[in-house]
C-alpha cells in the first residue's frame, strides 16, 4: 500500500471525526518530514492497520452499507441450521430496526424508506404494531421526539442465546469483516449466554425482550414480595368454615327462611323474563351439596393464604351479606364438564354508538355508555316482567320510565360531555361509575336515576374505571399514564399510580383489595399495592396494548387480553405468564373468571364468547415444571353470536355468566 | 419517497394562502407531515379501540386531536366513505368532492325518520354449554362444522349431547359432481359425454345426497329455460337417469319433480326455434311420466289421480292449444289403456268434431296448424289404438292357461284343433280369402254364427279396404265365438273337476268384457274409418289360425 495514500486515510479520518488540531499537527508533521525520513513504518507497514485504517476511512456516510450488511447477515442466518435458525433468527428483528433507525439519523431518508420496506415482511408477524410505529419517523428528529425510538436507542435488547449460536453468529461476523453489523450488535444487544443445546421452542416469550434496561428494573421490582391471598374473614372463608352448619340449618329449613325469601327475590330479579333458568336455578340447588364438597376439596388442594386488608374496608349490611351468603351457597360448581349457562344481552339500534357495556353483579342491570356521552341503564327484571305480561300496567313506578314519545324502558343518565369510556356497578348494584373522555368520573345512583358526585383529577380522558371488590374504593386510569385510586366520599384520588410509558388501558382489582392491576398500551400489565402507591409486578410478554384484565378469584393468578386477540394467564408471584390462550383473532375486551376459578371467558371483537379450562393450565404447569415442555391452555367451547361483539362478560355470584354487546350489522 | 407527497404539501400551502413555498421548504416537509399524521392515526387507534370498534371513524380522528389540544376536523361527520378524486394533472393528489347542496333543498327536505331507541334484548347464548338452536343464536354447525368437529374430537370429555339443527353437508366431491352434470346439463356442447354423464347419474350408488340439489336444479332450470328445448331435453334426460338409479330413493322428492316433467308435458311451447323438434320431447316427457306412475302409483295414490286430472282438462279445455292437447294425450296414453279408454275414448267423438274443422286442408290455411291437427288426430289415434290392442290381447292368453289347467279335457282340445285346421284348410280352398277369414275365425262353430255376422258383412263392404276390413269386426265375433266354444270346454271340464266354477265365473266377467271391447272397437272403426285397423293384433289371430 502506498503510504502516502495511507496518509490520506488518516488525514480524512481524523477531518470527519472533527480531530482538526490533530489532523493540522499531522500535516505539519507530513510537511516536514516530506522527505520520507519519518519513521513511519509502524502503521504503513502493518497490513492488519492498515485495513482496518481503510475500513474506517470508508465513505461511513454510504447508505448502501446497511442494506448490504443486514441482507448478508439475513441470508447467512435463513441458511443456518434448523437447530440453531431460531436463535440466530432473533438476532435479526433488533438490528433491522438499528439499521433503519442509523438510517434516518443520518438523514437518508429514501434509502431508510427503501430499506424497512424490503425487509419489513420478515418482522410483521410478530412485531407488526411496532414497525407501523417506527414506519412514520423519517425525520432525524422524529427520533428524538418519538418516546418509543428514543426508548428503543436507549435500552438494549435481551436475547437469550445458547453457546453454539453465539459463536456461529461471532464467527460469521468476523469472518465477513461486517464491522458495521458486528457495531449494532455490539452496540444494542445484550446477549444472554446459556449452555447446552438451543432452546427447542422458537415462541419462547422472554427470548427476546426488547426493553432492556427496563428489563433490569422489571427484575428488580418483580422480586418484591406481595400478598396475594385472600382477606381474612371474607364471605367465602366463613362460608367454607360454616358449611356444615348451614347446611344443616339448610335441611331444618329453619334460619334460611328470609334469606330464601331474600333469594328468590334476587332470582326473579337476576332471571328476568327467562322461565327456563328458574328451572335450571333449582337444578343448581339440588346439585348445591355435591358442590359444596368439591369446593371444600379445592380448598384443601391449593389452601389460598390469608392476608389483611390494608384499607378500611366499608362494612357490609347484614342484609347484603346474607343474599351474598346465599349466593354463593347456590353456586353452580363449574368445570371443564359442567359448563356454565351464558345469558347475553343484545344491545340493539345502538347506531355504532355504544363504547361500554357494564353488567351488575346479580346480573339485573346492564349500563351502556354511548359516545354521544349518555349512559343508558336497563333493569332487566322489569323488562322481564314487562314482557312476560302487561301484568303491572297500573303501577306509578314505571311512569318516569316513560319517555315522551312512548315507551322507553331503559334510565338515560346524562352528565357527561365526551364519548363514555367504561361503566361499573358496585357490588351491590346501588352505584354506578362513570369514566368519559371529558376526563371526569361521575358517580350515579340507581335509586335516584341522579348524578351525585364529579370526580375530577385525570388530565386527559379516563379509560377505564372499576369498583373494588367490596365497593366504596374505585380505581381508575387514564390516557394521562396515571392509574388513581379513589374513594366514593372525596373528590380528590387517593393514590396516584404512574410509572407506565403509555396510555393505561385497563384496570382490575384483585380480590383482595390491597393490589390493583394495570394493562397498558407500552404491552406491559402492571400490579401496583394501593396502600403504597408501589409497582409491585410488571408483567411483560403482550405484544400489543393489553385492552382487558381478570383477576383469579383464589387471587393467584391473572388473565389479560389484548388487541391481537391473545390472552395471557399469569402467576402473580412470579410475574411469569403461565401460558397464552390463542384462540380469538381479534381485541379480546373482557374476561372473566367463574366463581371458583376453574373457568375463564373471554368475550371479543371477533363476535365470540370462549370458554378456556383454567383448572388444567395450572396444574399442568406444575407438570410443566417438571418436563420443561410448555403447554397450551384448553379452549373448552366457542360461542358464536350472531353478529355481535362481546363488549362485556360478568359470572354472576351463582355463576350464571352473562355477557353484552352491542349488534353490530355485517358490513354489507 | 414517503406516503405523503411534495405536491400535497404545495397544494395545501396554495389553499391557505402561502404562495412562495419554496420546493425545498415542501420537501422537508412532506415526511414531517407524514409522521405527524401517522401519530394522530395512532391515536385516534386507540380511541376506536376504547370506543369498542374495529373500524376507524372520523369521530375517532376528531377524539386523537382533541386529546393533542387540536382543533378537530369538521365536516367529515361519520356517514357514508368519503369520495376522493384524482386531480387532473396529478399522479397523487387527491380531493374530496363536495356536492354543492342549495338550502333550500335541505329544508324543504322531509324530516327524516327518527332513528329507533336503543334496547337491550337478552337471550341465551348458551345453555348448560350448550348453544340452543334458537334464532338469536349464530347458526354454528352450518358455518364452522370442521372446527366444532375438531374441539369435540379434542376433548376427552362424555359428549353431552348436542342438539343440532339438521346439517347437510355434501363432501367436495359431491359437490364437484353435482357441478360437473348441471354444466354438462347446461352445455349442451358435448352430447357423448352428457351420454356418459346419464350413464353414471342411473347407475352410480352414493349420489342419494343430491337428489334435493338435481331436484332444485332441474326445478330451477325449467322454469328458466322454456325457450330452450336442447336443455329441456337433456333435463328430462336426467330426470330419466335418476329414476332409473337404484340407488336413489326418489320418491320423497317426486311432488318437487312432477310440476317440471307435467310442464315438458304440456306446455304451450317448448323450445323457441322452429327447428326444435318439440313433440319428440313430449313423447319422451309422456314415457317418463308413465314409468313413474307405474314405478310409484302404488305407493301415492293420489299421484296418478292428480296427474291424470291435470292432463285432462289440459285436453279437454279447447282454448288450450293442440300442442298442449297433444301432450296431454300423450301423456294420458302413457299411463296405460284403462286411463285411455276411460278418458279419453268417453271423449272421443266430441273432440274429434272439435278436431275435424283443423283437420280440413282447405278450411284451415294456417299450414303450421294443420299440422298440428294431423299431430294431434295421430296421437288420438294411436292412443285408442294401443288401448284396443291392449284389449284385444287379452283374449288370446286366455286359452293358453287352459291347457295346462286341463289335463283331462286336454285330449278334447287337441281333437278339436286338427279339426280347426282342417277346417280352415277347407275353406280355403272353395272360398274367396276374404269369407276364407271370417270362416277360419268363426271355423270352431260356424253354426253360432248368426247374429253379428250380416252387420260384420254389411261394414267391409263400406270400406276401401275390405279383406283387412273383415278381420277386425270378425275378431271381436271370433272373440265371443272363441269364448263360447271356451266356456263348452269348461263345461266339460266341470263335470270332472268342480274347482273350475270359479275359473268360469272369471272367464265371463272376461269375455264381457271382451264384448265391450268388440262394441268399442266398432265404434272406432266409425269414428277413425280403417285407420284404427293397423292396431288390431294381428298376432293373436295367429292362435287361433
Amino acid at each position: 500500500m502506498d503510504p502516502e495514500q495511507v496518509d490520506e486515510f488518516v488525514m480524512g479520518y481524523l477531518k470527519k471525526k472533527g480531530f482538526n488540531s490533530a489532523a493540522k499537527q499531522l500535516q505539519e508533521a507530513l510537511h516536514h518530514n516530506n522527505g520520507g525520513t519519518f519513521n513511519s513504518t509502524d502503521y504503513h507497514n502493518d497490513p492488519e492497520l492498515t485495513k482496518l485504517i481503510r475500513s474506517f476511512s470508508q465513505s461511513e456516510n454510504d447508505p448502501t452499507r446497511y442494506r448490504d450488511g443486514y441482507s448478508k447477515l439475513r441470508s447467512w442466518a435463513y441458511n443456518s441450521l434448523d437447530l440453531y435458525k431460531h436463535e440466530l433468527l432473533r438476532v435479526m428483528y433488533p438490528v433491522f430496526i438499528h439499521c433503519y433507525m442509523d438510517l434516518v439519523g443520518k438523514g437518508h431518508t429514501q434509502e431508510a424508506r427503501s430499506f424497512f420496506n424490503s425487509f419489513r415482511r420478515d418482522h410483521e408477524m410478530i412485531h407488526l404494531r411496532d414497525l407501523q410505529k417506527l414506519e412514520g419517523v423519517l425525520v432525524p428528529s422524529h427520533l428524538e421526539e418519538m418516546e418509543f425510538a428514543r426508548s428503543l436507542r436507549q435500552s438494549k435488547v435481551n436475547i437469550k442465546i445458547c453457546q453454539y449460536s453465539y459463536d456461529l453468529l461471532l464467527q460469521y461476523l468476523h469472518r465477513t469483516e461486517s464491522t458495521l453489523m458486528l457495531g449494532i450488535i455490539n452496540e444494542h444487544i445484550n446477549f444472554q449466554v446459556y449452555s447446552g443445546q438451543p432452546n427447542s421452542s422458537s415462541d419462547d416469550i422472554d427470548a427476546v425482550t426488547i426493553v432492556g434496561s427496563f428489563q433490569e428494573t422489571a427484575d428488580h421490582v418483580n422480586q418484591k414480595e406481595i400478598q396475594w391471598g385472600l382477606l381474612e374473614d371474607s364471605l367465602e372463608d366463613r362460608l367454607e368454615k360454616t358449611g356444615s352448619l348451614l347446611s344443616d340449618s339448610e335441611k331444618g329449613q329453619g334460619e334460611s327462611k328470609d334469606g330464601d325469601i331474600d333469594d328468590s327475590k334476587k332470582r326473579s330479579n337476576e332471571i328476568g323474563k327467562q322461565g327456563s333458568s328458574l328451572k335450571k336455578l333449582k337444578k343448581d340447588k339440588a346439585g348445591n351439596a355435591t358442590a359444596k364438597v368439591a369446593r371444600q376439596e379445592t380448598s384443601i388442594v391449593s389452601p389460598a393464604p390469608r392476608v389483611k386488608p390494608e384499607l378500611a374496608l366499608p362494612v357490609m349490611s347484614t342484609d347484603v351479606e346474607e343474599s351474598i351468603l346465599e349466593d354463593l351457597r347456590n353456586r353452580v360448581q363449574l368445570s371443564s364438564v359442567a359448563m356454565p349457562s351464558v345469558s347475553f344481552y343484545t344491545f340493539v339500534n345502538t347506531h355504532n354508538g355504544l363504547n361500554c357495556a357494564s353488567i351488575s353483579h346479580d346480573g339485573s342491570l346492564v349500563a351502556g355508555g354511548f359516545s354521544d356521552s349518555s349512559i343508558k341503564v336497563w333493569d332487566m327484571a322489569k323488562i322481564g316482567q314487562a314482557g312476560s305480561g302487561a301484568l303491572q300496567g297500573e303501577s306509578d313506578t314505571n311512569d318516569q320510565n316513560v319517555g315522551p314519545n312512548g315507551r322507553r324502558n331503559y334510565t338515560l343518565l346524562l352528565g357527561h360531555s365526551g364519548p363514555v369510556y367504561s361503566a361499573t356497578f358496585s357490588p351491590p348494584g346501588d352505584f354506578v361509575l362513570s369514566s368519559s373522555a371529558d376526563t371526569t368520573i361521575r358517580l350515579w345512583s340507581t335509586q335516584l336515576n341522579a348524578n351525585l358526585v364529579c370526580y375530577k383529577g385525570h388530565n386527559y380522558p379516563v379509560w377505564d374505571v372499576q369498583f373494588s371488590p367490596f365497593g366504596h374504593y374505585f380505581a381508575s386510569c387514564s390516557h394521562d399514564r396515571t392509574a388513581r385510586i379513589w374513594s366514593m366520599d372525596r373528590v380528590q384520588p387517593l393514590r396516584i399510580m404512574a410509572g407506565h410509558l403509555s396510555d393505561v388501558d385497563c384496570v382490575q382489582w384483585h380480590p383482595n383489595c390491597n393490589y390493583i392491576a394495570t394493562g397498558s398500551s407500552d404491552k406491559t400489565v402492571r400490579l401496583w399495592d394501593v396502600q403504597t402507591g408501589e409497582c409491585v409486578r410488571i408483567f411483560i410478554g403482550h405484544r400489543s396494548m393489553v385492552l382487558s384484565l381478570a383477576m383469579s378469584p383464589d387471587g393467584r393468578y391473572m388473565a389479560s387480553g389484548d388487541e391481537d386477540g391473545t390472552i395471557m394467564m399469569w402467576d402473580l408471584s412470579t410475574a411469569r405468564c403461565i401460558t397464552p390462550l390463542m384462540g380469538h383473532n381479534s381485541c379480546v375486551w373482557s374476561l372473566s373468571y367463574s366463581g371458583e376459578g376453574s373457568l375463564l371467558a373471554s368475550g371479543s371483537a371477533d363476535c365470540t364468547v370462549k370458554l378456556w379450562d383454567v383448572t388444567s393450565s395450572t396444574k399442568l404447569t406444575k407438570a410443566e415444571e417438571k418436563n420443561g415442555n410448555s403447554n397450551r391452555l384448553r379452549s373448552l367451547r366457542t360461542f358464536p353470536t350472531k353478529s355481535t361483539p362481546v363488549h362485556a362478560l360478568r359470572f354472576s355470584r351463582r355463576n350464571l355468566l352473562f355477557a353484552a354487546g352491542a349488534l353490530a350489522k355485517p358490513a354489507s | 419517497m414517503g406516503i405523503v407527497p411534495k405536491e400535497t404539501i404545495e397544494v395545501t400551502a396554495q389553499s391557505i394562502g402561502i404562495t412562495n413555498l419554496s420546493p425545498e421548504a415542501a420537501l422537508m416537509l412532506a415526511p414531517d407531515v407524514e409522521y405527524r399524521v401517522r401519530e394522530i392515526m395512532q391515536e385516534a387507534i386507540k380511541c376506536m379501540r376504547h370506543s369498542k370498534r374495529t373500524t376507524l371513524t372520523a369521530s375517532d380522528v376528531d377524539g386523537a386531536l382533541n386529546l393533542r389540544n387540536l382543533e378537530p376536523s369538521y365536516g367529515f361527520a361519520s356517514g357514508g366513505p368519503f369520495r376522493f378524486r384524482k386531480a387532473i394533472g396529478h399522479q397523487d393528489l387527491f380531493y374530496t368532492d363536495d356536492r354543492e347542496v342549495d338550502f333550500k333543498d335541505v329544508i324543504e327536505a322531509p324530516l327524516p325518520k327518527a332513528p329507533l331507541n336503543t334496547e337491550v334484548v337478552c337471550h341465551w347464548l348458551a345453555i348448560e354449554g350448550v348453544q340452543p338452536a334458537i334464532p338469536e343464536n349464530a347458526p354454528l354447525e352450518v358455518i364452522r362444522a370442521p372446527a366444532e368437529n375438531k374441539i369435540y374430537e379434542q376433548k376427552d370429555v362424555p359428549l353431552i349431547d348436542v342438539r343440532l339443527p339438521v346439517k347437510h353437508v355434501l363432501s367436495r366431491e359431491l359437490q364437484l359432481y353435482f357441478q360437473k352434470i348441471a354444466e354438462l346439463t347446461m352445455s349442451k356442447s358435448s352430447p357423448a359425454l352428457f351420454k356418459k354423464a346419464l350413464v353414471s347419474l342411473a347407475s352410480d350408488s352414493g349420489l342419494h345426497p343430491l337428489v334435493p340439489y338435481f331436484t332444485n336444479f332441474i326445478a330451477d332450470e325449467v322454469s328458466r329455460g322454456l325457450n330452450d328445448f336442447l336443455l329441456l331435453f337433456n333435463l328430462m334426460h336426467v330426470v330419466r337417469s335418476l329414476l332409473q338409479n337404484p340407488h336413489i330413493h326418489i320418491e320423497p322428492y317426486l311432488h318437487q319433480l312432477m310440476p317440471s316433467i307435467v310442464t315438458c308435458l304440456v306446455s304451450r311451447k317448448l323450445g323457441n326455434r322452429f327447428a326444435d323438434n318439440h313433440w319428440e320431447l313430449r313423447d319422451f316427457t309422456a314415457n317418463l311420466v308413465g314409468l313413474i306412475c307405474k314405478r310409484f302409483g302404488n305407493a301415492y295414490i293420489t299421484l296418478q289421480s292428480r296427474l291424470t286430472k291435470t292432463l285432462v282438462n289440459a285436453l279437454l279445455d279447447p282454448k288450450k292449444a293442440l300442442t298442449q292437447h297433444y301432450g296431454a294425450i300423450q301423456g294420458l296414453s302413457a299411463l296405460g289403456h284403462n286411463v285411455v279408454r276411460v278418458l279419453i275414448l268417453s271423449n272421443l267423438e266430441p273432440y274429434l268434431t272439435l278436431l275435424e274443422p283443423e283437420l280440413d286442408a282447405e278450411k284451415q290455411k294456417n299450414q303450421m296448424k294443420s299440422y298440428e291437427a294431423w299431430r294431434v288426430y295421430g296421437a288420438l289415434l294411436r292412443a285408442a289404438g294401443l288401448c284396443i290392442h291392449d284389449r284385444l290381447k287379452i283374449f288370446p292368453n286366455l286359452p293358453s292357461p287352459s291347457p295346462s289347467f286341463l289335463h283331462k279335457g286336454k285330449g278334447k282340445i287337441i281333437s278339436a284343433e286338427p279339426r280347426k285346421r282342417k277346417l280352415s284348410a277347407d275353406s280355403s280352398e272353395n272360398q274367396s280369402p276374404h269369407k276364407r277369414l271370417m270362416i277360419t275365425t268363426d271355423g270352431l262353430r260356424p253354426e253360432d254364427h248368426t247374429g253379428p255376422a250380416p252387420m260384420h258383412v254389411d261394414k267391409p263392404m263400406g270400406n276401401y279396404n275390405p279383406p283387412q276390413n273383415s278381420v277386425q269386426p270378425s275378431s271381436s265375433e271370433q272373440a265371443s265365438d272363441g269364448n263360447e266354444s271356451e266356456s263348452r270346454n269348461g263345461k266339460e271340464k266341470e263335470r270332472g273337476k268342480g274347482r273350475s266354477i270359479t275359473m268360469k265365473a272369471i272367464l265371463g266377467q272376461i269375455w264381457k268384457d271382451d264384448l265391450d271391447s268388440g262394441r268399442l272397437l266398432v265404434k272406432l272403426h266409425q269414428l277413425y274409418g280403417d285407420r284404427i285397423l293397423p292396431f288390431s293384433p294381428s298376432t293373436e289371430m295367429s292362435v287361433f289360425l
